[in-house]
């Protein structure tokens, strides 16, 4: 998703260090990228396409500014061109303004800023700032005042980072979009995410709704809504950069694979005692049994959703899982007996925020699952609880998606008096998912499912979101349509695209109903004459019925599916690797989605 | 002369140490509780090494996935070895990525104390190489070298006999000669070893110095040998965690019921469990998420992660590796033993058990001693084991 970056008090490198942000920022997914520096003048280089291309375009030129600011964008108004990349400039070319969000009135200030003889040069939302900070000015405001005043006229979410031609100062809101300021003595940083000014500090002060900063070099005041200064913390990161090297893997998402077991025993250390049969989780001590829960979320999150409300429904409590974006603009009934818990590995899901923001404003109690500490989510929720994978970059989750399942499983055991079958299970996990990535072999199936133009993923119970995860893992990074069912509802329609051509990946862990029935859902297709990958636990007969069989260790039922999506994430990226994919930054897609 | 690079070659197997090499390479395995390469790594960043080029190769991705890319804030770069041709083939892998002199090390081998700082202040731009030698009883049993002073002039691979005292410690400082010499030898595909390619420099008429060291150098060729690696680092206190009492280093997150015991010296890494009643020690090192259960008895053993004992067992001698679980009961009484390696059988070894990684014993089960146990393996309730099980292999009542 865009990104912001901008930098105060390093004169004579202001250029570099707004190039390194940006290239910190690349994790995040973007289709062109620019950088505005203010001097007398403002000197503006932006391009459409790979950041390259604009660091080819700046090294011929020779930027020079006091202060900068720069942007990654991700398309929401207006195809990735050179024109609609930001930074945005008025008509007279003196100020230029970074944005991420929405402007949902944009429509209507574009209108009035044209009958009033303003010119757009791109398709933008954003375009109307600028143009609405050069009015102001010419009014005889002052540079501060002009941008607080710009703001106050426009609706929607919104992080912005605003200069002025011949002010030494960076001008920053935001609105419902994260950004932060990095901290280093009389150096100030601006951005959407801490890993862009990690170079240069690890002290930060993060900004809330409706707050107004001004950074010079020397000092960063910082007004609320009403334009009264306010004083506010400063906080120290422990995110290091260390962590966010390939390691000698060709891409983030293998090393962010291999990285899992590493991640589960994070997840869970300190909080599992299996000899006293304990779940311990501090940090909701405060949290009682819920009477019924709701998941909000996206993505692969959403399948995490699914896979907790099904645990939760195990246990006796009324769960359901409902994607943000649907739930934000027509939520269920909801009252205070509700747990609402939001899952976002970044905390910055704007669907996920507005979402829970509907919940909360009908009483429920809030619960935010994330990554990210102090994101959005945390300082929004009653109560946080970390899944602990570390810094993700690859755009396609997946160690994320496996915390978020061991936490999962967590909250459950600490809610419902603790499973001794289920703790072992977890303990073991560690040692059973690298026992996969030790020994299975996914070549055959990789190259089966990148030879076919689209196929299919299902399972049942506890498996349907793992193969709706590794259908979406499996599209996301090789561009081939895949589709992922409860093994139960393909002949309700969808068997009709099964051919000989279309191999399905069935996943099936245990001997039970589910798993009887999955088999009987083989039968099915592969009587079409679909190839069948079965990913399983070894606990059923399959030879005969399928054509390749990939075994992971048999554990426990709550656990063993997080055995077969490690399978799944293998099939995909080796599949993405063979046909030649851009599986880190897959095309159009941003790793934390910040606008609704 | 000042170096800041060193290759660290972490690509070969360790084949002697089977099966405890089925998944991961011999720098992965446990000295006390942390894998080997993590004691060379150290003593390179304490000697002033900015970078780190690992070169990898068997099961490459244990190495990589453990650790990451950076070690201590020292960048790690990686260099793939895709046949393994020997370690001076393996450091060749490195080249492209060096400038001036550098380190090479051996990533399976613990070297310790001044020897890495003694190589460097050694070495100088009249030497091809410089190599750190340590004076030792055991120099015919591994590299021995021969002298002329300072000068090398020759090393011997395990000559046997007692007329050698000079160890070869495996860290050599090396110009770029080093990789003319090895691309001249493995010309035609041949695999070259780093005593080898040096020997070579020898008799060239390269300048080869010996850097003599009183440093520390441990060495791990078989089974037995993690168990006396790790009683040396207990023995010594070079472990690293917190002392919470003399010669007993536990983690942040451990849980230690207050009516067990521990007999120092131990280590418990993090989130291991002991129970009630369960005697600990001396000379165990417990890896990370292991389970001691209740009333059972540990002695001078290395219990790597995920291993769990069950309530009312004992141990003494054993290793294990990752994910092994003996269920309730299980005995190893420990002690001398003959040891089937290959085809070689090493007699009087101390060794209860070595159990290979997720092998499980439901309960019950009695190790002979020096019984090897392979990956995968399963042991029935009450069966007596001994010699050899193969990996995935059954074991019935």
């Amino acid at each position: 998703m865009c990104g912001i970056v901008g930098c105060v008090g390093r004169p004579d490198e202001t250029l570099d260090v707004l190039m390194t942000g940006l290239s910190n920022l690349e994790y995040r997914g973007y289709d062109s990228a620019g950088v505005a520096l203010s001097n007398e003048a403002l000197s503006v280089e932006k391009r459409a396409g790979e950041l390259e291309e604009l660091e080819n375009a700046v090294r011929t030129t020779s930027l020079h500014g006091n202060v900068g600011v720069g942007h990654t964008r991700w398309s929401t108004h207006g195809a990735p061109t050179d024109a609609n990349a930001h930074p945005h400039t008025d008509c007279s070319e003196r100020v230029a303004v970074v944005h991420n969000g929405i402007i949902e009135n944009y429509a209507e200030l574009k209108n009035e800023l044209q009958a009033r003889g303003h010119t757009f040069e791109s398709e933008t939302d954003t375009e109307v700032l600028p143009h609405l900070v050069e009015e102001y000015l010419e009014a005889g405001t002052d540079p501060e005042s002009a941008v607080r005043e710009a703001i106050g006229r426009i609706e929607g979410s919104y992080a912005v980072g605003v200069v002025v031609a011949g002010v030494d100062a960076i001008f920053a809101a935001r609105e419902d979009s994260p950004l932060v300021i990095g901290v280093a003595d009389d150096e100030f940083h601006l951005a959407s995410d801490v890993p862009a000014f990690l170079d240069y500090t690890d002290r930060v002060v993060y900004l809330d709704d409706g707050e107004f900063a001004t950074l010079r070099p020397g000092g960063l005041t910082v007004m609320d809504a009403e334009g009264t200064p306010i004083e506010k913390p400063v906080e120290t990161v422990d995110w290091d950069t260390e962590d966010t090297g390939k390691g000698g893997y060709d891409h983030y998402m293998l090393k962010e694979i291999h990285e899992q077991p590493q991640a589960i025993r994070q997840c869970l250390s300190g909080r599992v005692d299996e000899l006293r049969g304990r779940v311990e989780l501090e940090e909701l001590d405060r949290l009682a049994r819920p009477q019924r829960v709701q998941f909000v979320a996206c993505g692969t999150s959403y399948h995490a959703g699914l896979y907790a409300a099904h645990l939760f429904r195990e246990m006796g409590i009324p769960a359901q899982t409902f994607i943000a974006s649907e739930y934000a603009t027509s939520p269920p009934p909801v009252d205070e007996d509700e747990l609402v818990v939001a899952i976002t590995q970044s905390g910055e899901t704007a669907d996920t925020l507005s979402a829970l923001r509907e919940a909360k404003a009908r009483g429920a109690e809030t619960l935010a699952l994330t990554n990210v500490v102090g994101s959005s989510v945390t300082r929004e929720c009653d109560h946080t609880m970390y899944i602990r994978a570390g810094p993700e970059i690859g755009v396609a989750a997946s160690k994320t998606f496996t915390s978020q399942l061991v936490a999962v499983n967590l909250l459950v055991e600490a809610m419902n008096g603790n499973d001794a079958g289920v703790l072992t299970g977890l303990r073991d996990l560690a040692g059973d998912l690298q026992s996969v990535l030790d020994r299975v072999d996914v070549t055959a199936a990789a190259e089966r499912l990148a030879a076919a133009e689209r196929c299919f993923f299902v399972g049942r119970g506890l498996n349907h979101p793992v193969a709706l995860e590794g259908a979406l893992k499996f599209k996301e990074i090789t561009y081939v349509h895949a589709e992922g069912f409860p093994a139960g509802e393909l002949k309700h329609g969808s068997l009709a695209l099964v051919t000989d051509e279309t191999p399905v990946v069935a996943v099936l862990t245990g001997d039970g109903e589910e798993t009887q029935k999955t088999i009987g859902n083989i039968k099915e297709v592969e009587s079409r004459g679909a190839p069948v990958i079965a990913v399983t636990d070894g606990q059923v007969e399959l030879e005969g019925y399928v054509d390749e069989v990939i075994e992971v260790p048999a554990t426990h039922a709550h656990v063993a599916p997080l055995l077969a999506n490690a399978v799944l994430q293998l099939i995909a990226y080796r599949s993405a690797d063979l046909l030649g994919r851009s599986i880190d930054k897959p095309r159009n897609l941003a790793k934390s989605v910040t606008v609704e | 002369m000042s170096i800041t690079a060193a290759v660290v070659l972490a690509a070969g197997e360790g084949e002697r140490l089977r099966p405890l090499t089925r998944n991961r390479p011999k720098p992965m395995l446990p000295a006390a509780n942390r894998p080997i390469i993590e004691y060379v790594f150290d003593a390179l960043v304490d000697a002033g090494i900015e970078e780190l080029h690992v070169v990898v190769g068997y099961k490459r991705d244990r190495v990589q996935g453990h650790v990451g890319s950076t070690y201590r804030g020292v960048p790690v770069t990686y260099h793939t070895q895709e046949k393994q041709l020997g370690s001076a083939h393996a450091a060749l892998q490195a080249r492209d990525a060096l400038d001036d002199d550098f380190l090479v090390v051996n990533g399976d081998q613990i070297a310790q104390g001044d020897l890495v700082a003694d190589v460097m202040a050694t070495h100088d731009a009249e030497s091809a190489v410089t190599l750190a030698v340590i004076e030792s009883d055991d120099a015919s049993m591994y590299g021995a070298v021969e002298t002329d002073g300072d000068r090398v002039t020759r090393i011997v691979e395990r000559p046997g006999g007692d007329e050698y005292r000079l160890l070869n410690a495996g860290v050599y400082a090396c110009d770029a000669s080093l990789f003319s010499a090895v691309e001249d030898a493995i010309g035609d595909g041949e695999s070259l070893t780093m005593p080898n390619a040096i020997s070579s420099l020898v008799e060239s008429g390269f300048e080869v110095r010996a850097a003599r060291t009183s440093g520390l150098w441990t060495d791990a060729t078989y089974p037995w040998d993690l168990l006396a690696v790790g009683q040396q680092l207990l023995d010594r206190g070079d472990i690293d965690g917190t002392e919470v009492r003399e010669g007993v280093w536990c983690a942040d997150r451990v849980r230690i019921h207050e009516d067990a015991v521990l007999r120092p010296p131990v280590v418990v890494s993090s989130d291991s469990e002991i129970g009630a009643n369960a005697v600990v020690g001396p000379h165990v090192a417990l890896g990370q998420n292991v389970t001691v259960g209740s009333n059972a008895t540990v002695e001078r053993s290395v219990l790597d992660a995920d291993t769990r004992v069950g309530a009312g067992s004992t141990l003494v001698d054993c290793v294990t590796g990752q994910g092994v679980s003996l269920g309730p009961g299980c005995v190893a009484p420990g002690g001398p033993a003959d040891v089937a390696v290959g085809t070689t059988v090493h007699e009087d070894r101390r060794l209860g058990a070595l159990v290979a990684d997720r092998a499980t014993a439901r309960g019950g089960v009695t190790f002979v001693p020096g019984t090897l146990v392979g990956p995968n393996a399963e042991l029935d309730a009450g069966t007596t084991v001994s010699g050899v099980i193969a990996e995935n292999g059954r074991v019935m009542r």
